[in-house]
């Protein structure tokens, strides 16, 4: 009898939720998970490149080690390079120089180069502590009469 | 009667308006840009970025997600980089990785010319087992 009258009590306290909610809250949960999915912060490699100069100083960049990318090889100071060991090639060349000057990289691209290539190589030569300096192939126009 | 809003829904009214203006805040938004990213070992977050600079997979140039022509580029961050000291230059720049040196390298040298802080974005790549 005493049992009966106990289990009575606890029905009444179970409430059922409003269904009408049910939606709202799987609305907010998808526009939580996509802001959440579209504000993911980018990542990326910082790179420095010192500012072109008009004035070419001839006497520093012979002084300069210089890289040569193409698609199909990598060329460092004249001597063909495979592509993996670029950084231990420049880290002997490198060995010595602690001018922030003398560890200058000039770095001349095929036009035909992919980013790929070109962010494999770079990034080698900053781990082996060059500072990568762009040198571009300037266009020259022809005017045919 | 009086009717009365229910204090309830203050709340996701609330969270609804934040969400809100989070999206707006975005204002560099180029998600609509179809571009594939190199990946690299050592990638670091990005924070506080000023400009984002995009080459597509069909080679055109973006600045903040409007296209524009390559000789405007380095014109166009000047004035958005203004004088902001350095640390707070940051130039997001995303290129696909089919790309070739022929278009990515002028971009290079358009925010070296305007003082930016070059950033390369990149996917982390997967370590080999």
């Amino acid at each position: 009898m005493r049992q009966s009258k106990l289990n009575l009590r606890r029905r009444s306290l179970l409430v059922e939720a409003p269904s009408s909610a049910a939606t709202d809250i799987a609305f907010i949960l998808i526009i939580f998970f996509l802001v959440c999915a579209s504000v993911q912060p980018d990542t990326g490699r910082s790179q420095i490149i010192p500012r072109s100069e008009e004035e070419e100083q001839k006497s520093k960049q012979s002084q300069n080690i210089e890289v040569s990318i193409s698609p199909g090889a990598v060329v460092v100071n004249g001597t063909v390079v495979d592509a993996s060991e670029v950084r231990a090639k420049l880290k002997t060349l490198l060995a010595g120089r602690q001018n922030e000057a003398d560890r200058v990289v000039v770095v001349q691209s095929a036009r035909s180069t992919p980013y790929l290539r070109w962010i494999a190589v770079t990034e080698q030569i900053e781990e082996a502590g060059g500072t990568v300096t762009l040198k571009l192939e300037k266009q020259k126009e022809v005017v045919i009469d | 009667m009086e009717a009365s809003i229910p204090s309830v829904a203050m709340g996701d009214i609330a969270f609804l308006l934040l969400i809100f203006f989070v999206i707006l805040a975005r204002a560099q938004d180029d998600s609509h840009l179809r571009w594939e990213p190199a990946s690299s070992e050592n990638v670091v977050n990005v924070a506080n970025p000023l400009a984002s600079v995009v080459i597509d997979a069909d080679g055109k140039y973006f600045l903040n997600g409007a296209q524009i022509e390559i000789g405007e580029l380095a014109g166009r961050l000047t004035t958005i980089l203004g004088n902001n000291p350095a640390g707070r230059r940051t130039v997001m720049f995303k290129v696909d990785k089919d790309s070739t040196a022929d278009l990515f390298e002028p971009a290079i040298e358009a925010i070296s010319q305007a003082g930016g802080e070059l950033v390369h974005i990149l996917e982390p790549e997967k370590k080999k087992k």
